[in-house]
């Protein structure tokens, strides 16, 4: 029997789509009168909760007046912003001497330049730019914010940062527009290419060893107005002790966790020992044992000053805890990949170094960069054995004359400043993530 | 029980006149090994001469691949000696480093570094082990795809791969290091079907070159066409050794007549 339609088959509408937000909305928020009931509860207690916020932050808020009084004077009830305002430059940078803050933010600008290649497209040799702001931008940024008398190994290392970084910069422009490296690059502008590579290392050595000369005699000359420790704060400081831990943290992580899974015992046992020893402390704890009792086992006359001290506690704490993250990692890569790496002739550090550490830290990335978030944030315990970090600054406003009980509005400001931070930091190793893994497609 | 002494000299004798030299290369002498207690090889003795492809099976836990794998030191013997390309295998980190690089090893599982790139994956070891400089390294590296017959494949990482295609990338890898003996377990025992016919050919190959074989394998087709000799072990033991169509016709011993029985 034939199949006949009668009748021709009306168009009708498309079903709802939950691409759209109606149809979004619909399908999720109030497909039943429950779901609806729930919805307009949920909105209401957010509105109230926002709204309260609002009107306090924005809407009454004071963001110009002179004293905390003078806030009341025109709105009780919103927040004295003007107090944290007024505060700005010692929350950012302590009680530095105001006419030497250049040296921060050139500071700062100096780390943003050098880092910069890492992130530019068809630079080579990535790997040597980020060891040379781990080992040698710390010493210029050092020099740069503390100043005083260069000693010769602080001469050294200032010359081979200067020139590490022009070299960098030089290095970076190259690449970004020939897809060079700069040592290719000079041998090429020589008109050397055909020499054997020895000539062609020696050539570049003596290039570098002439430019380090220049750089050498040059710095000499400058040299910058002491700034005491006891000077730096805020923001500023966090930053300094966070940075240098930060840097310290996966190096000494790195060789914690290979000390913890080597063979020789003794090493094995001091590693273990010494992480398992942090790691039960808390960081106030080793804050306090830095500041006030490794003087004691220190020989006479033998002096650092209480930052030094803090900024050592800091590293070691968190080296402890990157070596555990370390071998977490380590533990994840199969054995075939060391039997591999064995047979064709690598050694113990040929084989971590190419084959098992570049496929760990893959995978720690995100442990790794949750380490560091909890490393900023930890460091505002140092405000409680007497550095003014952004913590003791933010709560020294509540102290001043002007603005004296100001509590909130700095403690919030504080907040945001800091979700701001740990938020991109988050947000920056998610894309790390993706990018490594498309990368090599397994 | 038949003599084993006797089928040994016999078989001795049949592989000197079949291999290329008669400078022995890899020389086992009484080795013994534990894991924990249990004896996975029992007084080993076993000679290959340069040139000689040597089939190694049996069933499994017989101690095959250990035996293998204590040649390149992956494993450690406990008594007995090994001696690779004159060099006695003992504690000396440097022995174990220079005997690695003379023997090529081919895994079941390809252990292929998936962070590298095919090339980077064959230029890694003569660059960094050899010392030799990057553009001749990739040109050697090439010269090896081309024989494996994947070049084109050189700029993809292993996970883009096929089996058969990362097993060949993990034979290339071992032979750019140039060495005088490969060591093979069981290659194609993690492959399908019609990817094992593409290793074991370039196995083949590999094997007219005159290269120092001794292959791990449950391939008898394969065993058959390229060995000099078989090795059968079962339990720690090497039960019985011969010349490929002896061993498969004739064989001597009842637990090599039921290995034989049941794989063939």
């Amino acid at each position: 029997m034939a199949i006949i339609t009668k009748e021709k088959t009306t168009a009708r509408a498309a079903p709802l789509s939950d691409k759209s937000l109606i149809g979004w909305l619909r399908l999720n928020l109030f497909n039943s009168v429950f779901n609806t009931i729930l919805t307009v509860v949920t909105v209401y207690i957010i509105y109230i909760t926002v709204e309260g916020l609002l009107v306090w932050g924005v809407i009454d808020a004071v963001w110009i007046a002179d004293t905390r009084r003078a806030c009341f004077a025109i709105s009780l009830d919103g927040a004295c912003w003007a107090g944290v305002v007024s505060w700005l430059d010692n929350i950012f940078y302590g009680r530095y001497p105001r006419e030497e803050l250049w040296r921060i933010n050139l500071g700062g600008l100096l780390l943003v330049i050098w880092m910069a290649p890492l992130w530019l497209p068809r630079v080579k040799a990535k790997v040597t730019i980020g060891l040379t702001t781990v080992f040698l931008y710390p010493f210029l940024a050092g020099y740069l914010f503390a100043g005083g008398d260069k000693g010769l190994f602080m001469q050294i290392m200032i010359s081979g940062a200067i020139l590490c970084l022009v070299g960098n910069t030089l290095h970076a422009f190259i690449g970004v527009f020939t897809g060079k490296g700069l040592p290719e690059f000079l041998i090429a502008l020589l008109g050397k290419k055909a020499a054997p590579e020895k000539s062609q290392r020696n050539i570049l050595l003596g290039i570098l060893a002439v430019c380090f000369a220049v750089v050498y005699m040059l710095q000499m000359g400058a040299s910058f107005e002491t700034v005491s420790w006891t000077k730096w704060g805020g923001l500023f400081l966090t930053l300094v002790i966070s940075g240098i831990g930060i840097a310290s943290a996966l190096p000494g992580g790195i060789i914690l966790a290979l000390g913890r899974r080597s063979k020789l015992p003794i090493i094995r046992v001091l590693s273990t020992a010494f992480i398992e020893l942090f790691r039960s402390v808390p960081l106030i704890t080793v804050l306090f044992m830095a500041t006030t009792m490794f003087p004691l086992f220190m020989p006479e006359g033998f002096v650092l000053n209480k930052l030094t001290q803090v900024i050592i506690a800091v590293c070691l704490f968190n080296a402890c805890y990157m070596a555990e993250t370390v071998r977490a990692g380590l533990q994840a890569i199969p054995q075939g990949q060391y039997e591999g790496a064995h047979t064709i002739g690598l050694g113990y550090w040929g084989t971590m170094g190419f084959i098992i550490m570049p496929q760990a830290l893959k995978h720690m990335i995100p442990n790794i960069v949750g380490s560091f978030i909890g490393l900023l944030k930890d460091t505002t315990l140092v405000s409680i054995i007497g550095l003014f970090d952004i913590l003791g600054m933010l709560r020294s406003i509540s102290r001043d004359a002007p603005w004296l009980g100001l509590h909130k509005e700095p403690l919030v400001f504080g907040a945001m400043l800091f979700f701001l931070i740990c938020f991109a930091m988050s947000k920056y190793s998610r894309r790390l993530e993706v990018k490594l893994s498309t990368d090599h497609k397994h | 029980m038949p003599d084993l002494n006797t089928q040994k000299t016999q078989s001795t004798a049949q592989q000197l006149a079949s291999a290329a030299s008669s400078e022995v290369i890899i020389d086992l002498d009484k080795v013994n090994k534990w894991y924990g207690n249990f004896h996975v090889l029992k007084d080993i003795d076993l000679a290959v001469h340069k040139g000689e492809r040597i089939v190694v099976c049996g069933p499994s836990g017989s101690g095959k691949s250990t035996l293998i794998r204590c040649i390149n030191h992956l494993e450690e013997h406990q008594e007995g000696n090994i001696i690779v390309d004159g060099i006695t295998l003992d504690k000396n980190l440097k022995h174990i480093d220079h005997i690695r690089t003379e023997v090529g090893m081919v895994f079941q599982s390809f252990n292929l570094f998936p962070h590298l790139s095919i090339l980077e994956n064959l230029t890694l070891g003569p660059i960094w082990v050899r010392k030799m400089p990057k553009a001749e390294a990739e040109a050697n590296a090439m010269m090896y795809l081309e024989r494996v017959k994947i070049p084109e494949q050189a700029d993809k990482y292993p996970g883009q791969l096929s089996g058969g295609q990362q097993q060949r990338v993990a034979i290339a890898r071992s032979l750019c290091m140039n060495p005088k003996i490969m060591l093979f377990d069981e290659p194609t025992s993690a492959l399908d079907p019609e990817m094992i016919k593409e290793v074991l050919d370039v196995m083949v190959e590999l094997a007219d070159t005159g290269m120092t074989m001794i292959v791990v394998t449950h391939e008898m087709g394969f065993a058959k066409t390229i060995a000099d000799r078989v090795i059968f072990m079962d339990d720690g033991d090497i039960v019985e050794e011969n010349e490929p169509n002896a061993f498969f016709n004739n064989p001597q011993h009842e637990r090599t007549k039921l290995f034989l029985s049941q794989i063939l």
